[in-house]
């Protein structure tokens, strides 16, 4: 274990590195690779990374990185790559086709606004816009939670219970480019924790079977059903990864979702990534005041903690949800999935806050006028705009 | 609402003919729908479309389940079942032929129209061969069937822009569809008992066999066929030519000789005089040269080894009159056949016209005494010397089950020159039979030939080499009409003798400067009854000249001396003779037919010995009679390479002339036999598989296999497609495509 | 001894019996050829959307006889990188084979296959080129001949084809060749020498495709060796993108003995001046890079150029 400074772009691409090499007694690890802003720097440091039984195939654009991954791990390697914003889009096409391969690829998802216009800030549109592609998808508060949850990803996408592709989203710049304190630890402890990846469909010489081939209604049906399910095993994998994480590391790494002062709180804020930790302070600062103010950090967003979300929001009488992202005609994303949650359920309050869309920093006070609306509020309304709320 | 299913193929146009019919009612003010169902369509896989018709507006998006009418595109899809589903008092209107009964059998208790839309679609050039399109056509039919006027399917083609021959198929589909109830009680459907299994991404046995049996997709099937090979078909000794040839080919000259000794026992005599109409029938001619059999059946008599000879096993006696090729080849067979057979011969030698009339520079006796001693050795009994006449004949009948009469052509024809001068012609068998014994010398001599057949360039050359300054041989047509053996014209003419064409002599005359020939020019005419050109004399004055000589020679040909035959005997088809009271006489060879080869003889003698079987025991052993010959269409020259004959090696000219060693050596490449087989590599096999392999290698599906019995190729057809490459791949003819 | 012995049974056939090309497909002919050249070794299929992908047939069965792996319509050559990245460090040796349709290869797939060769990928691409994307029904690509009738060019084609192998040379790829299914030795020739070299190998293969070029199915190998001997089709290699070798040279076929066998040439039939033209030209480009830089391994396969 060593205590680094390090930008969020480097932890992710340690710990992709890490992972990957942890598979260098099985069949190696291959990651296909392209530049965007912000995740450029991950790249940089696979592509100088020595691994022992490994490449990183350089390739024209992210389609074909996502290509490279698709015929790596059917060919039954560990594989990983990065992204972001028009490069996700560019990809989406092979997006959703390592997703119905089911073949264990981790993308990190360097969040950032999708253009034109020119923005390179972070938003978290991009990586939402693959919601349906069945991907699992984590949202990363900090550097730590980054490495972290790199790691899990591996072993929560490998497990046969699961077997399916997952983005790890993180904040372009704000956490990508910023240099923090974080713990690596020793391969070793890495190797232990990643068992060799097993790709259960590979392509296995001298037997012959087509992967992708035309499927009929039936089967196509069944295949989904049977990714729902998969997706439905996530969190029991998820708990047992977490026990064995700290076994291993000695810490515990976030799990589906952090709660913070929701006991009973009569007010729950939802939020994710870095914007998590800043509405965590205004938290622990009105609840000092003596307001039964509590908050959620959305971890997992696919598959959608349904059942875990309700049970946090317990009592609560409000709930304001903050979307670093925009459905154009319909609102936040993080808001449909909770209104979804709660559809059927208590009468609860629930209201959306755009903030911080294309970059926009997202302050205490954004957040305390936030709280004295959502305070304010009989009824909801339609999605509440930045601007409006001041 | 009215709903139509349309069972079709891929590519044959059966969406588009869901949309002709929705469009005739579209027409006529009703709603409709039409659409096919799309899945990865191949050209030849079963597809459905569908029809509904109503009055009202139409909201059922699903496929039809239970269809009020169903329309067969294809007559491969009249199976059992396909109108299962089908509603009660609806018609099946298909695409058939009347002489089919695949309907009757099928569709029991349905009202069907029938109409052969694929005969009329192909008549009117609608679509490719192996797959019609029929879509237009089947519209009249259904127009028809469903009690549409003509003029309103004809407005519904227009209205999508078929034209022309469209609109002429839908009209003639029209008016020849015909319209029946098929007895019996139509089928059910059957409760469905499959029990289905989603096969998940991570299953274990993925990767299985595909379902379709692509065989159900094909209009056609590929066959083999074995047509004749034109070198077959005229060799006048019945041999398996290809059959031979393909064997030294594969440098196998013992079974070339096993397939020669089948027909022919002479193989070395024919690989040095036959004229070899084969050779002349030969496709490859056409391509670049002919295969030069005659040199491959020498080879292969040279270093074939021939097969034990068969023991006498049957006690049926037969004589057999004449040592000819006819005669050999009679006794030959019938001695292979197990009877006793006695050879009568008049000469001291065997071996007939062989032996007396073809000079040894062309037939070295050694290798006649050769073949004779092989055919004599399947325990033949000779009584050489022993001339049999009338009453000998009569005797034979008599004392054997069966005689064979091949006595050859023993009167040879004439011509009167005029004048008893001292020069006085001579036969030319006689000439030959003179030199044969070797007295005769012609020093100095000029020597006339007249004549343009064998015997005529035998004399001519022989004459040479005992001597003569000068030989020329007249002749009242051109070469290209001369019957003798080209190659052996083109040699006399290489050792120097002259060929006058187009001269006929008219008289022989004495004068103070010696002998002289006088000969009239002639011109060719029309052709005659010999199909060659007649010769006319030429009326100019300068046409009458003289040729200067010391010696004239006619070979004019022969003819057979009946005088051995019996009185009041009556020659009969087939060469035997009525009117005897013992055993019958078949007549062969020259004698019979006049053929004048050696290989008509051997043929000849050969069919005898048959006939003579079957009358003695009753077996028919005829070879089956012949498929169609295959000609130079059916082979596909592009795929050969054009490559010259192999060399043959003939003595020099200047130092043949004058020597009686055998002229031709054989092939260069020899006597490794190389020559030969590179020779014989060139035959086409014409028709015949010859199992180059090159279906097998190009079928797209990979569902040609060897047959392991060794007999060529199968064709798989659960999967075959029907495509027909491997009809086209073959070189030779041996495959075609037969309809389903 | 054939590739299709009867001790091969179906379900090793690299393309298994009861497969859904249509009849005569020429890509059928290519991949029995394929197989035959590779004998008992296995390859692995990276097949983009095409009819390819089709012939596949149904989940959960497979009209492949070999590991295949479908992928978009762009990416075959990405994937095959990836599955030869895995295998190589695994030290597996089975050929990794791209086989996709000219829509893949000359259009949308065109970066990500100049991105694999210009990476020097160890793949064997080969390109079953039928001129169209016949899988969609029949629609001009960069491909199509001039003059050819498509479903998108009623009137036929204006423009020349691409001259994929001139770009593919421009890579300096080990090894670029032509194929035809109407001339089984070259064809397996190249494919065996295909296979004994490293790296990125391209092969061209004209695949005549019955349903959309509106020939008869029984046509289809004669038509090529018809493209083969009128030149429109230049049977040669190409060595380390620079050194050229022809196989065949023309002989005096004419090309509308090629087209008037196509209904696809129906606007066009004999009057074959833009095609002709279109050979002329691409014989004087290749005649003259031949002589200029000829391939040099004396002895090796296919030195002599020799007339059909």
């Amino acid at each position: 274990m060593s205590r680094m400074l390090a930008t969020g772009d480097h932890v992710a691409g340690h710990a992709l590195a890490m992972a990957g090499e942890a598979n260098r007694d099985a069949r190696g690890c291959c990651a296909g690779a392209y530049p965007i802003t912000p995740q450029t720097e991950i790249i940089e440091y696979l592509s100088a990374y020595n691994f022992t039984k490994g490449r990183i195939v350089l390739v024209e654009s992210e389609h074909s990185a996502m290509g490279v991954c698709m015929g790596a791990a059917l060919a039954g390697g560990r594989t990983f790559t990065a992204s972001s914003s028009n490069g996700l889009a560019y990809m989406t096409e092979n997006i959703f086709a390592a997703g119905f391969y089911r073949l264990p690829t981790v993308m990190l998802a360097v969040n950032r606004t999708l253009g034109p216009p020119w923005n390179i800030w972070v938003d978290q549109g991009d990586s939402l816009m693959m919601r349906d592609a069945a991907w699992l998808q984590f949202y990363c508060d900090s550097h730590q939670d980054l490495f972290d949850t790199v790691l899990m990803s591996f072993r929560v996408a490998e497990d046969p219970r699961v077997m399916l592709p997952v983005i790890v989203a993180l904040d372009g710049f704000v956490t990508s480019h910023t240099q923090m304190v974080v713990d690596f630890p020793t391969q070793e402890q890495v190797d232990n924790f990643l068992p060799p990846c097993v790709v259960p469909h590979h392509l296995k010489h001298n037997h012959p079977t087509t992967m992708g081939g035309m499927t009929f209604p039936n089967e196509t049906e069944h295949h989904r059903f049977e990714i729902q399910q998969s997706m439905e095993n996530v969190i029991t994998v998820l708990e047992e990864a977490r026990d064995e994480f700290e076994e291993i590391f000695g810490r515990r790494p976030a799990g589906v979702m952090e709660t913070f002062e929701t006991g009973d709180a009569d007010m729950i804020l939802v939020a994710c990534n870095t914007m998590a930790r800043t509405l965590r302070n205004v938290v622990r600062e009105r609840r000092a005041k003596g307001e039964k103010i509590g908050m959620i950090r959305t971890k997992l967003f696919r598959p959608f903690p349904r059942r875990e979300l309700l049970q946090a929001i317990g009592g609560a009488a409000k709930v304001g949800v903050l979307d670093r992202n925009h459905s154009p005609g319909s609102g936040g994303i993080f808001w449909q999935e909770i209104a979804t949650t709660l559809q059927g359920g208590p009468d609860i309050l629930l209201q959306d806050y755009l903030v911080g869309l294309g970059g926009g920093d997202v302050t205490p006070e954004n957040i305390n006028a936030i709280i004295d609306d959502l305070q304010r509020r009989e009824t909801a309304s339609d999605p509440q705009w930045k601007d409006t709320t001041k | 609402m009215m709903e139509i299913t349309i069972c079709g193929r891929g590519g044959q146009g059966g969406v588009t003919l869901a949309k002709i019919i929705a469009s005739a009612y579209f027409l006529k003010g009703k709603y409709v729908q039409a659409f096919g169902v799309y899945a990865a369509e191949r050209s030849g896989a079963p597809i459905q479309a569908y029809v509904r018709i109503d009055d009202e507006e139409i909201t059922n998006h699903n496929q039809v389940q239970h269809p009020d009418h169903i329309v067969i595109l294809d007559r491969t899809l009249i199976v059992p079942q396909i109108d299962a589903a089908m509603k009660p008092g609806g018609t099946i209107i298909v695409n058939t032929t009347p002489e089919r009964t695949d309907c009757q059998e099928n569709f029991s208790g349905r009202k069907l129209a029938s109409i052969d839309a694929t005969g009329i679609a192909v008549a009117n050039g609608l679509g490719t061969r192996t797959v019609p399109i029929v879509n237009t056509t089947m519209a009249g039919a259904v127009a028809r069937a469903l009690g549409l006027s003509l003029s309103d399917m004809l407005a519904a083609l227009e209205h999508l822009n078929f034209t022309g021959a469209n609109k002429t198929c839908a009209r003639q589909a029209y008016k020849q569809v015909k319209t029946f109830i098929v007895e019996g009680i139509p089928s059910e459907q059957p409760a469905s008992t499959e029990v289905r299994h989603n096969a998940g991404l991570f299953d274990d046995d993925l990767g299985g066999m595909p379902k379709i049996k692509t065989g159900s997709w094909a209009t056609e099937k590929p066959e083999r066929r074995r047509l004749t090979p034109p070198c077959n078909h005229v060799c006048p000794a019945g041999n398996d030519v290809r059959g031979f040839v393909e064997a030294v080919g594969k440098e196998d000259y013992d079974q070339a000789m096993k397939i020669l000794l089948e027909t022919s026992p002479l193989p070395a005599v024919c690989g040095r005089v036959c004229p070899a109409p084969c050779m002349e029938a030969c496709n490859r001619a056409e391509f670049d040269a002919s295969v030069n059999v005659r040199e491959i059946e020498r080879a292969a008599a040279e270093r074939g080894v021939r097969p034990p000879p068969a023991t006498v096993s049957r006690d049926q006696a037969v004589a057999v009159v004449g040592s000819g090729p006819a005669g050999l080849s009679a006794a030959f067979h019938l001695a292979r056949l197990g009877y006793p057979v006695t050879l009568f011969e008049a000469d001291k030698e065997l071996g007939g016209v062989l032996r007396t009339g073809i000079p040894t520079y062309r037939l070295p006796r050694d290798v006649l005494d050769q073949e004779i001693d092989y055919i004599l050795s399947h325990g033949i009994e000779v009584k050489a010397g022993n001339p049999v006449g009338r009453e000998d004949m009569l005797r034979l009948s008599q004392d054997y089950q069966a005689v064979f009469a091949g006595t050859g052509l023993q009167n040879v024809s004439d011509l009167d020159l005029g004048g008893e001068g001292p020069v006085k012609p001579v036969q030319g068998l006689h000439f030959l039979e003179r030199v044969r014994w070797g007295n005769v010398r012609l020093d100095g001599k000029r020597v006339v030939v007249i004549g343009g057949g064998n015997t005529a360039m035998d004399a001519a050359r022989s004459a040479l080499r005992i001597g003569a300054d000068e030989v020329r041989v007249v002749y009242r047509r051109t070469r290209s009409e001369m019957p003798a053996i080209h190659e052996e014209i083109e040699q006399a003419l290489e050792e120097g003798i002259m060929l006058d064409e187009l001269v006929a002599p008219v008289r022989l005359t004495d004068s103070d400067s010696g002998t002289l020939l006088t000969c009239q020019g002639m011109i060719l005419g029309p052709p005659d009854d010999s199909g060659r050109p007649r010769p006319i004399a030429d009326k100019s004055p300068e046409a009458l000249f003289d040729i200067p000589c010391d010696l004239v020679i006619l070979a004019l040909g022969q003819s057979h001396d009946i005088s051995i035959l019996p009185e009041g005997a009556e020659i009969k088809e087939e060469g035997t003779l009525l009117g005897l009271s013992g055993a019958p006489v078949f007549l062969g060879g020259d004698f019979a037919t006049n053929e004048g080869t050696v290989s008509a003889a051997i043929g000849s003698g050969a069919r005898a010995a048959l006939h003579i079987h079957r009358n003695l025991s009753g077996e028919d052993l005829f070879p089956e009679p012949e498929e169609r010959v295959a000609d130079s269409d059916d082979i596909k020259f592009h795929r050969f390479h054009h490559r010259p004959n192999e060399a043959v090696k003939t003595l020099e000219p200047m130092v043949r002339r004058r020597s009686f060693d055998e002229v031709h050596l054989g092939f260069a490449a020899g006597p490794d036999g190389s020559g030969a087989s590179a020779e014989a590599s060139r035959c086409l096999s014409c028709g015949v598989c010859n199992e180059c392999d090159r279906c097998l290698e190009y079928c797209p599906e990979g569902v040609l296999k060897r047959d392991p019995e060794g007999d060529g190729y199968l064709f798989d057809l659960e999967y075959c497609k029907g495509c027909g490459v491997c009809m086209t791949a073959c070189p030779r003819g041996a495959i075609y495509m037969a309809s389903l | 001894m054939s590739a299709m012995t009867p001790s091969k049974p179906y379900r090793n056939h690299l393309l298994r019996p009861g497969n859904t090309n249509c009849a005569g497909c020429g890509m059928s002919v290519g991949l029995q050829f394929l197989d035959e050249a590779l004998g008992d070794e296995m390859p692995v299929l990276v097949i983009p959307s095409s009819c390819g992908i089709v012939t596949a047939g149904a989940f959960p069965t497979s009209g492949y006889g070999a590991p295949t792996a479908a992928t978009t319509f762009a990416s075959s050559p990405a994937v095959a990188s990836g599955i030869s990245a895995v295998t190589n460090m695994n030290d597996i040796d089975n050929p990794v084979i791209c086989w996709a349709g000219d829509g893949g290869t000359y259009d949308i797939g065109m970066a990500t296959l100049s991105a694999a060769a210009e990476r020097n990928e160890d793949i064997i691409y080969i390109c079953y080129d039928n001129e169209i994307y016949g899988n969609t029904g029949g629609q001009r690509s960069g491909a199509t001949p001039i003059g050819s009738v498509t479903s998108t060019t009623p009137q036929g084609k204006s423009e020349r084809k691409k001259d994929i192998m001139s770009i593919m040379a421009a890579h300096r790829i080990p090894y670029a060749a032509t194929l035809s299914i109407g001339h089984r030795k070259d064809f397996l020739r190249k494919v065996r020498y295909a296979r004994s070299v490293k790296g990125f190998r391209f092969l061209l293969m004209l695949s005549p495709c019955p349903t959309g070029w509106k020939s008869e199915p029984d046509q289809s190998t004669e038509l090529i060796e018809l493209a083969v001997r009128s030149g429109l089709f230049p049977l040669y290699e190409i060595f380390d993108g620079r050194r050229y070798r022809i196989n065949f040279r023309p002989d005096d076929t004419d090309v509308s003995t090629y087209t008037k066998q196509q209904r696809r040439f129906r606007k066009v039939w004999g009057d074959t001046g833009d095609l002709q033209a279109f050979i002329d030209a691409q014989w004087q480009y290749l005649d003259g890079m031949a002589t200029v830089f000829p391939a040099k391994e004396p002895g090796t396969p296919g030195t002599k150029v020799e007339r059909l």
